[in-house]
């Protein structure tokens, strides 16, 4: 077989490294003011989480989605500012984290429980179990975050880790 | 003889032994059309749309066997990656697009239907226990019969054949601030194993999807949405 030439077409594809990160880079905001339906979705017995079943977004109110993965080391990173924002939002915000990892063979809903409080989370999580919000919001890498407004509309979503001040802005801009 | 010709010639050869219902005619693929390279794909370094998926023997450490690249050709569909555990961005994400596929087939049924081949170029730190953990870390159980991991035996070997080959053109080079993935910042956490080794890769994001008579398609240069990549799969398997 003949040997490819290795560095021919990689110009289109853009080098992955020495600076460039996939999904977990600062690519900032891109709002897009598209209408995203509603999805139900299966919620995780985990601290400030009952299993239940959570409507993502609710329509009527502010929606804050973090789309994250037990295997992402940014969505770990990004706990903490997620822990001190959800401190701090108003009651009237729908404040939410969804795991759209692959759940159901070496990792089960109490695995992200276990994880969930080994990070000191403390609002409700849920699994997107069909990748239904995951098509919706157009989450292209985690952690992924949407903004979404009372007539669901995503006003803004963000790709990789941000501070809670941030993440309070955006959903201030929102309402 | 001109390669393509060649393959065009191949598959006519096979017709008769294969579905013979996919694409258009002169069409060895379901999807008409590529999915984001716009070259030529004889001058991409990947196999890119409509290319027969290479051909290749490599290690299977968790089957504990070699096997080829295209072992399940004439049976299944193939989905490959490349990957190296240490690696703190992409390689986690395009390992977990495969376990949901993973996951998906057990669940609807079709685990003997595709393959799953995530290949290290990274052989000397991915020994069989730190892939057996990444499999799991990702969401894919490593001893399932399609969760088909693919080690090279030695750096050279990986650089035959997973540059050689497949085109992804990784690099090894020694980390200066021990923080790997040269421009990941801070912010970025830390990587999946951080306590190990001074050696960090560039490579491309690369996931192929060949159908069962060994086209390729879908090349993504990307992390591909993972419900995105079962749509796919799910077109291509409806094509037959």
């Amino acid at each position: 077989m003949r040997r490819r030439e290795a560095l021919a077409g990689l110009g289109s594809l853009g080098v992955f490294g020495a600076g460039a990160a996939f999904a977990f880079g600062d690519l900032g905001l891109s709002g897009n003011e598209e209408r995203v339906e509603s999805v139900e979705l299966p919620q995780i017995d985990a601290p400030g989480s009952t299993a239940d079943t959570a409507v993502v977004p609710e329509s009527g109110r502010v929606t804050y989605v973090t789309m994250f993965a037990t295997w992402c080391s940014t969505c770990k990173a990004k706990m903490d500012p997620l822990n001190e924002a959800a401190r701090n939002v108003a009651d009237t915000v729908q404040f939410i984290s969804v795991t759209n990892e692959a759940i159901g063979q070496t990792v089960q809903p109490a695995d992200v429980a276990e994880w969930w409080r080994e990070h000191d989370g403390n609002w409700p999580v849920a699994y997107d179990e069909d990748l239904a919000l995951t098509q919706a919001l157009d989450a292209s890498g985690v952690p992924y975050s949407a903004v979404i407004d009372a007539n669901n509309r995503v006003t803004s979503t963000e790709l990789g880790y941000s501070d809670a001040e941030a993440i309070l802005n955006h959903i201030e801009d929102a309402k | 003889m001109d390669r393509r010709t060649f393959v065009r010639l191949a598959a006519v050869s096979a017709g008769g032994a294969v579905a013979g219902c996919i694409g258009g005619e002169d069409s060895n693929t379901v999807f008409d059309e590529p999915y984001i390279e716009d070259a030529n794909p004889e001058a991409l370094a990947y196999p890119a749309h409509g290319e027969k998926l290479p051909d290749v023997s490599l290690p299977a450490p968790l089957q504990d066997k070699n096997m080829s690249t295209a072992a399940f050709v004439g049976e299944r569909e193939t989905l490959l990656t490349f990957i190296y555990t240490r690696c703190p961005g992409p390689c986690p994400g395009m390992t977990a697009a495969l376990a949901h596929v993973h996951v998906d087939a057990a669940k609807e049924g079709y685990s003997d239907e595709v393959a799953l081949m995530p290949t290290t170029f990274d052989p000397e730190y991915d020994d069989t226990e730190r892939l057996r953990k990444f499999s799991k870390q990702n969401g894919a159980d490593p001893t399932a019969e399609n969760w088909v991991i693919l080690r090279p035996e030695s750096s050279e070997r990986a650089d035959e054949v997973i540059n050689g080959e497949f085109g992804v053109g990784f690099e090894a080079y020694e980390k200066a601030d021990g923080k790997g993935h040269g421009g990941h910042n801070s912010s970025q956490g830390e990587p999946l194993n951080p306590d190990e080794g001074d050696t960090d890769f560039t490579h491309v994001n690369l996931v192929l999807l060949a159908n069962r008579d060994g086209y390729i398609e879908r090349a993504y240069q990307e992390v591909p949405r993972p419900d995105k990549l079962l749509s796919d799969l799910k077109t291509v398997r409806n094509g037959y």
